[in-house]
């Protein structure tokens, strides 16, 4: 497990990451949400040892991180590029021995990650040659190379059309079920609902909501829609309740006061038809602009 | 306490990069270098285009010092006398040139000569001396012959006519020099080759410390150089890359120095060659250690830079430290010269310009050979820290201030 603990940045009298804390669980996919300058790249190049941490600690496996654990961390930066004018292969390869490995293991290694991403017919072509989102597959290899303890990746789904989103989804999903924790970054929420076991939001510099989906989207005021067979207009006078929105048979309300949605149905079937009763659970998308308002 | 002292020790061991099964990351940059560079098509054109012309150059030194320069003298009747001498005497004026009498009966057939290239110039009486008329160009080697064999000449009639001899008048009149160490020939030698010198560190330095901060910059605004310092400790890389270029700038070094040095041999000039194989050696090694200390501070420039449009501002008082080299290592002499040829960086290149001069205690290039070498530190261990903490700073340009003061 990677755990984030109080960590603070500032530049200057700007205070970029302010005592941010969150955890990365084994297995699970992290995802990192927040608007721009929201520091969610300043916290990932701090977790990476790539920028100084003024304030709190980074740790793995329940101690402080080393350089060494942080070498075996696959990562990938927010504005990425290798270097243009070399051979594919050769500047993987040159990155895997960077990290360790035998240049004769890289090379294997390489070469099977280029072909599952269908390049593996282009290893001598330069970087630059390559269309956006082949210069994206290659920057992913970039990252899972050699195998890594945990991946820490900074905006990896960004101009990536949907069939790529999927087969580095895929990869990403091998990675977790060996246990490996995932960081991501994201500006695309309905994408982070769909992948991520947990999210991180953050605003200027804080951390304003963390938690599996399905906790934060339980997290507010209980809110539960009623529809009705004749005309709901009653509703308004019931206590505890507040009615957010009623539109002939049908109410939105929110429960103020502990056990008053129980009155409101007990009220409601000694009234008539009941045609629906349910619980309403925000988007994760009005959870994020209520979180970052 | 106990863990941090762990962490410390397994900090360390990364540090020197090294782990049993792979090569040092230092080594793995360095050739990194190495290999995109000398298969880059423009390093490869380049030196061997510079080889070419040093080839070249020689070549056609030698040539023209060994060839014969042949002329016709065009003559009319009242200039034979004149011209035959002028062929007669040639050989004795200058052993390269070789003159031929044209005889010719008036003006008019020596123009139609001139114009037809049948004769390279017309020799006549002119207005109380001689005229060399050519079409329009004269030839130099020809001009220089015909004047000495005519002064001669007309000196001995002269001279005849008022009773005495050339010699006798002459006496006493002539002025010759002499060096206390060497010769006036070796001495001009060794200026020549110390401008070669000069020029070759001047070159190299401000193509591959172009090129060196040129590809931080690419690392730098790519964001590479991220995935790089997670991976391995940014002074291996720094290391990789400084060591890489000036492997790369020495071979080009002695490549040049050996075509030049072997090429010399063919030359009339091969009789220096011995002499100067020593302050080469010299000049090998101050070479060596003030390349170092340049390059670690071109890599500095570089990581100021966050876009290649920034690295003009960012190296101009480094290109102003290689011009003050150039024209310090080519005009400074006398005691301006001493002083600097132990002065680092100049040193680099004023001390072998000295040696090559000769004159030099033996403990004169060993001492500024030292200081170099100690400057050369200096520069790699202030280079290291702002290399590494300006590197992986974003958005515009660092200034050196901050870069040092920056915390990590």
């Amino acid at each position: 497990m990677l755990e984030i603990r109080e960590l603070t940045r500032r530049f200057g009298d700007n205070t970029a990451v302010d005592h941010v804390s969150f955890e990365v669980p084994a297995g699970q996919m992290t995802g990192f949400v927040g608007g721009n300058g929201a520091g969610k790249t300043t916290t990932m190049r701090m977790v990476m040892g790539v920028l100084g941490i003024d304030e709190g600690e980074v740790r793995w496996q329940g101690r402080p991180i080393t350089r060494l654990d942080r070498r075996s961390f696959g990562y990938m930066p927010e504005e990425r590029g290798l270097y243009p004018k070399q051979p594919i292969l050769d500047q993987l390869v040159y990155i895997a021995q960077l990290k360790g490995m035998a240049r004769v293991e890289a090379r294997a290694q390489v070469q099977e990650l280029l072909e599952r991403f269908g390049l593996g017919g282009r290893t001598t072509d330069h970087l630059e040659k390559l269309s956006l989102g082949n210069q994206q597959r290659v920057q992913i290899i970039a990252s899972v190379l050699p195998r890594p303890a945990a991946l820490i990746l900074d905006e990896p789904f960004s101009g990536l059309d949907p069939k790529a989103v999927d087969s580095m989804v895929d990869l990403l999903r091998e990675y977790t079920r060996d246990d490996v924790p995932v960081l991501f970054s994201s500006h695309q929420l309905d994408l982070v609902e769909r992948l991520c076991d947990r999210l991180v939001v953050l605003s200027h510099g804080r951390r304003v909501a963390a938690g599996t989906v399905t906790e934060l989207r339980d997290a507010g005021v209980p809110r539960f829609r009623l529809v009705l067979g004749g005309d709901a207009g009653w509703v308004r006078d019931l206590r505890g309740l507040e009615v957010l929105d009623l539109d002939g048979t049908t109410a939105l309300v929110e429960v103020r006061e502990d056990g008053a949605e129980q009155h409101l149905v007990a009220e409601a079937t000694g009234r008539g038809d009941v045609h629906e009763f349910v619980r309403v659970r925000p988007a994760l998308s009005e959870i994020y602009r209520e979180a970052t308002a | 306490m106990n863990a941090d002292s762990t962490d410390r020790s397994t900090d360390r061991s990364t540090d020197r990069g090294t782990d049993r099964s792979t090569e040092p990351a230092w080594l793995l940059v360095t050739r990194r270098e190495v290999v995109s560079r000398i298969t880059d098509k423009s390093f490869l054109v380049g030196t061997v285009l510079m080889v070419a012309m040093l080839v070249g150059f020689i070549g056609f030194t030698a040539w023209q010092d060994g060839r014969t320069d042949e002329a016709t003298l065009a003559a009319t009747p009242d200039a034979a006398e004149m011209a035959s001498a002028i062929e007669e005497s040639a050989p004795e004026v200058d052993d390269r040139v070789e003159v031929t009498v044209l005889e010719v009966d008036d003006r008019d057939a020596a123009e139609a000569a001139l114009r037809e290239d049948e004769a390279d110039a017309w020799l006549h009486p002119a207005d109380g001396g001689w005229q060399l008329t050519s079409e329009s160009s004269e030839q130099d080697s020809l001009t220089d012959v015909a004047r000495a064999v005519v002064r001669q000449q007309v000196l001995a009639e002269n001279a005849a006519d008022v009773g005495s001899t050339v010699e006798a008048l002459e006496a006493g009149s002539t002025v010759s020099t002499d060096f206390l160490r060497g010769d006036a020939e070796k001495a001009s030698v060794a200026e020549a080759v110390g401008f070669v010198f000069v020029f070759l560190f001047y070159f190299a330095a401000l193509v591959f410390g172009m090129q060196l901060a040129s590809s931080v910059i690419e690392e730098k605004q790519s964001r590479i150089v991220e995935i790089i310092a997670a991976a391995i400790p940014l002074r291996h890389l720094l290391a990789g890359k400084v060591l890489g270029n000036t492997a790369l700038a020495m071979i080009q070094l002695l490549v040049y120095l050996a075509v030049g040095l072997v090429g010399l041999t063919f030359t009339p000039y091969k009789s220096f060659v011995p002499d100067l194989s020593g302050p080469t050696a010299w000049f090998v090694g101050f070479f060596f250690a003030g390349f170092v200390a340049l390059a670690c501070l071109w890599a500095v420039a570089g990581s100021l830079a966050s876009r290649t449009e920034d690295l003009q501002a960012t190296s101009t008082p480094l290109t102003m430290l290689m011009l003050v080299m150039f024209f310090g290592g080519v005009s400074l002499d006398g005691r301006g010269q001493v002083i600097a040829s132990f002065v680092p960086p100049v040193s680099a290149v004023v001390m072998p310009k000295r040696i090559l001069a000769g004159g030099v205690a033996w403990w004169e290039p060993l001492l500024a050979l030292g200081l170099l070498a100690a400057f050369a530190a200096v520069t790699v261990w202030v280079g290291e820290r702002l290399y590494r903490r300006a590197l992986l700073q974003t958005g515009g340009r660092v200034t050196l201030r901050q870069a040092w003061a920056a915390a990590e």
